[in-house]
C-alpha cells in the first residue's frame, strides 16, 4: 500500500528480525508493542466532534508519526423521495489523504488510496448495526446527515488503526443539536379561520382538521412540518451509540519465504513501522465493537497484500486480534473520558474568568 | 502494549501573549564590521531585519525590504565581505564536491541510476562511476548497460561522494572505490542532515559490533561490524559479493545493539545534539551502564536524561 521504496537486503533484514526468536524489531519494541499515542478531541470549534490523533510522536520534538485529524459535521437533510435522505438519518464517511504524506504517490494513485480507506471506513461505520438512534429529526420529513471526514496528514504506517481511533474519538465527541418540533394549529375559536404561523400552512391546517375529526383513525400522523433549536445552556445531546463505535487492529502477518526449508510458524505483529509494511506481505485488518451489554462484534474484516491465508489460520488471528481490540478499546475509552474530564475543566475555568 | 498520551498545551493566546512589532524595538541590531568573528555565529529567524541594505548584499535566506536586509529563514547569518547569507537549520541537504552521502535508488534510466539523496533533486549515478565486474578499469560494454538492474536497482540503498554538480545543479555521485557501492546488514535511520559534522571518516565502527557511515545529507547506516579482512574487493573485486542483495547472518546481539544504536542516533537527533563517533559512543555506553534497551529509549524520560548526560560530558 504506502510501499516507500525500500531495498532487497531491507525487507529481509526486517523479515529476518521478525522471524528470529526472540523477535525483533527495528526499534526494539515487542511484537505487540505500540507506539505511544496522541489524542485530543474538540480540535475543530466549527464540527460538531472532532479529535485530532498521532501514533509515534517523537516524545521531544513533537516530530514524524502517522497524524489523522477526524471531524463529524450534521448537517440537515429533507426526507422526501428526491434527496438521499432517509428516514432517521444516515452517516457518510469519507478520507482524505494529503500529498505530504505521500509524496511518492501520484495523483489517480493517491485517488485510490483515499478510495479505499473512505471505503472500508464508511461501510463500517455506517453499518445498520451501528446507527445511532438520535439522527432524526421529523419523521417522513427532515433527519440530520452525519458527516465524518478524516484527513491523514502523515503516514508513518498503521494508518488504519489510526483512522478508526480518531473516527471513534470524533464520533464520540459528537454532539446532536436539541431541536424541538414545531407544528402550526388552528386555533381552536376559528377552526380553519386564523393561522398562527404564515399563510402557506393552510393545507397542513385543512389536514389537521380531518384527522382530528376521524375517530377511526388511529395512526399516529406527524403534525410537525418544521423544527427549531431551542437555545441551551449546551451544544446538544450526545450522539447515540457511543459505546459501539468499533476501534480496527491490524496484524501485520510476516510468514517465512515459501522458498526456505524452516518451518518457523508465521507471526504477527502490530503497529508497524512504514518500512516493516513494505517487508509485510500480508496485513489482516479487523474491526471490533465491544457494546457494554453483549458480546464483541466483528464489524469488518479485510485482507490487504499479495500474501497468502488459510481459513484454519483466520479463526486464530481472529481470537487474538480480538484480545488486542479489547485492549485498545480499554485504553481509548479511558483516554476519551480523560479528554471529557479536560474539556470539562477548561470550559469551567474560562467561565470562572468571565 | 498501548498507551495514550496528550497533545502538548498549546500557549493561551491571552493578554499575555505579548506581539512583538517590529518597528519598535529597541535591540535593534546593526552588523558592524567583525561583529561575527568576535561571538561565532548568530542566529536569526524569519522577519528578523539583520543590517542595512546599502552596506551589505543580501544572499541567500534574506530578502530586501525598507532598504533593509530581512532573513526569512531561521538560521546562522554569515558573511563573505559583504555578502550576507542565512544558512538555515532544518533544510535539504545542500552538496559540496566531495561530501559521503548515503542514497538510495529511484529510477534506472540509459547509463544512469537517480538516487534519491535528501537533497532538492535527485542525484546521478552515472554507470561510468561506478566499479564494474572484472575489477580493473575498462570499457563500459553494451551488456553492462543491459544488466545495469544487476548492479542497482529500484530501491536499493548505496554509499557513494558527490563527484561533480551538472549545470542544473543536480549532483554526481561516484563509488569508485571499495568503501563505497551498495549497502546491506543494517537499517537507515534518517535525521536532519545539519546534524552530520563533516568528521575525518564517516565510516565509524562502534565497539558493539556495529557498523555506522554517517551520510552528510542526513542518511545514516547503522549496520552489522565487517572486519577489515572480510571485506570485499581489494585485488579479487568479487562483484558478486558487492553487488548482493543477501544479508549476511547476524546473530541477536548484534541486531540488539543496531536498533539501539538507532534509537540514540534518533533521541539525539530529536534533541538536535549533532553527531560525533565519540558522542555516539558515550551515548552507546551509558545506555549499557544504566541497561536501557532499545524500546526504554523511546519514552522520554529516557531520551531526556540521555542527552542531559551527555551533554554534561561534554
Amino acid at each position: 500500500m504506502a510501499s516507500i521504496s525500500t531495498s532487497k537486503a531491507e525487507i529481509s533484514y526486517i523479515r529476518t528480525g521478525l522471524l528470529s526468536n526472540p523477535p525483533l524489531r527495528a526499534d526494539g519494541r515487542g511484537l505487540h508493542d505500540f507506539r505511544t499515542i496522541s489524542l485530543e478531541t474538540g480540535v475543530a470549534p466549527l464540527a460538531n466532534g472532532s479529535a485530532h490523533l498521532n501514533i509515534g510522536k517523537n516524545p521531544h520534538d513533537g516530530g514524524g508519526g502517522t497524524e489523522v485529524l477526524a471531524a463529524a459535521k450534521l448537517e440537515v437533510e429533507n426526507v422526501d423521495g428526491h434527496g438521499d435522505g432517509v428516514n432517521g438519518g444516515r452517516i457518510v464517511c469519507t478520507v482524505s489523504c494529503s500529498p505530504s504524506a505521500y509524496p511518492h504517490l501520484s495523483a489517480p494513485a493517491l485517488d485510490d488510496l483515499q478510495q479505499d480507506m473512505s471505503t472500508l471506513l464508511h461501510q463500517t461505520l455506517a453499518h445498520p448495526s451501528l446507527h445511532p438512534p438520535n439522527l432524526g429529526i421529523l419523521a417522513g420529513k427532515k433527519s440530520w446527515l452525519l458527516n465524518l471526514d478524516c484527513v491523514v496528514l502523515a503516514d508513518a504506517g498503521n494508518t488504519y488503526d489510526a483512522l478508526f481511533m480518531a473516527a471513534r474519538a470524533a464520533l464520540w465527541d459528537c454532539k446532536v443539536p436539541r431541536t424541538r418540533a414545531v407544528e402550526y394549529k388552528a386555533s381552536s375559536a376559528a377552526p380553519g379561520a386564523k393561522v398562527l404561523a404564515s399563510g402557506e400552512m393552510d393545507v397542513d391546517v385543512g389536514r389537521d382538521i380531518e384527522a382530528q375529526q376521524s375517530g377511526f383513525d388511529t395512526r399516529s400522523i406527524a403534525r410537525a412540518v418544521d423544527f427549531e433549536l431551542p437555545d441551551y445552556w449546551d451544544e446538544g445531546e450526545v450522539l447515540g451509540g457511543s459505546d459501539r463505535w468499533p476501534v480496527c487492529v491490524t496484524l501485520n502477518i510476516a510468514a517465512p519465504p515459501p522458498s526456505s526449508s524452516s518451518t518457523a510458524p508465521c507471526v504477527h505483529y502490530l503497529d508497524a513501522l512504514p518500512q516493516e509494511e513494505a517487508a509485510t506481505p500480508l496485513r489482516l485488518l479487523l474491526v471490533f465493537s465491544f457494546p457494554p451489554s453483549s458480546s464483541s462484534n466483528l464489524q469488518a474484516m479485510r485482507i490487504l497484500g499479495s500474501g497468502e491465508l488459510e481459513s484454519n489460520q483466520i479463526r486464530d488471528f481472529v481470537a487474538s486480534g480480538e484480545q488486542y481490540g479489547q485492549k485498545i478499546w480499554n485504553a481509548l475509552n479511558g483516554k476519551l473520558k480523560e479528554e471529557d474530564v479536560r474539556r470539562g475543566q477548561k470550559a469551567r475555568d474560562r467561565f470562572a474568568r468571565r | 502494549m498501548i498507551s495514550f498520551a496528550s497533545f502538548p498545551v498549546q500557549p493561551e493566546r491571552g493578554s499575555e501573549y505579548a506581539r512583538h512589532f517590529p518597528g519598535d524595538e529597541d535591540d535593534h541590531m546593526d552588523l558592524d564590521d567583525g561583529d561575527f568573528e568576535a561571538g561565532g555565529s548568530k542566529i536569526t529567524w524569519p522577519g528578523e531585519s539583520i543590517t542595512s541594505s546599502q552596506a551589505y548584499m543580501r544572499g541567500h535566506g534574506t530578502y530586501v525590504e525598507n532598504e533593509e536586509v530581512v532573513a526569512s529563514v531561521a538560521g546562522t547569518i554569515e558573511r563573505v565581505n559583504k555578502l550576507i547569507t542565512v544558512r538555515a537549520i532544518r533544510t535539504k541537504y545542500n552538496p559540496e564536491v566531495g561530501d559521503l552521502v548515503v542514497g538510495r535508488i529511484t529510477e534506472v534510466q540509459p547509463r544512469r541510476w537517480k538516487v534519491d539523496a535528501n537533497s532538492r533533486q535527485d542525484a546521478v549515478l552515472m554507470l561510468s562511476s561506478v566499479n564494474l565486474p572484472g575489477g580493473v578499469q575498462r570499457r563500459k560494454l553494451e551488456s553492462d548497460e543491459l544488466q545495469m538492474r544487476n548492479f542497482f536497482e529500484e530501491g536499493d540503498l548505496l554509499v557513494a561522494e558527490v563527484q561533480a554538480f551538472f549545470a542544473d545543479g543536480a549532483m554526481s555521485l561516484h563509488t569508485r572505490s571499495l568503501k563505497y557501492g551498495k549497502l546491506r546488514n543494517g537499517q537507515l535511520v534518517t535525521i536532519p542532515p545539519i546534524l552530520v559534522r563533516r568528521l575525518k571518516s564517516h565510516f565509524i565502527t562502534l565497539p558493539c559490533g556495529v557498523d555506522l557511515i554517517l551520510g552528510l545529507n542526513g542518511y545514516i547506516w547503522v549496520s552489522k561490524h565487517v572486519k577489515e579482512s572480510e571485506q570485499e574487493g581489494e585485488e579479487g573485486f568479487d562483484a558478486e559479493a558487492v553487488y548482493s542483495n543477501r544479508n549476511d547472518f547476524i546473530d541477536d546481539s548484534t541486531r540488539i545493539a543496531i536498533s539501539r544504536v538507532a534509537n540514540i542516533i534518533q533521541v539525539l537527533a530529536s534533541h538536535f545534539v549533532p553527531l560525533t563517533d565519540t558522542l555516539l559512543l558515550e551515548a552507546y555506553e551509558w545506555t549499557v551502564e544504566n541497561d536501557t534497551d532499545a524500546k526504554g529509549l523511546l519514552s522520554e524520560d529516557v531520551g531526556d536524561a540521555l542527552v542531559a548526560t551527555i551533554a554534561a560530558r561534554a
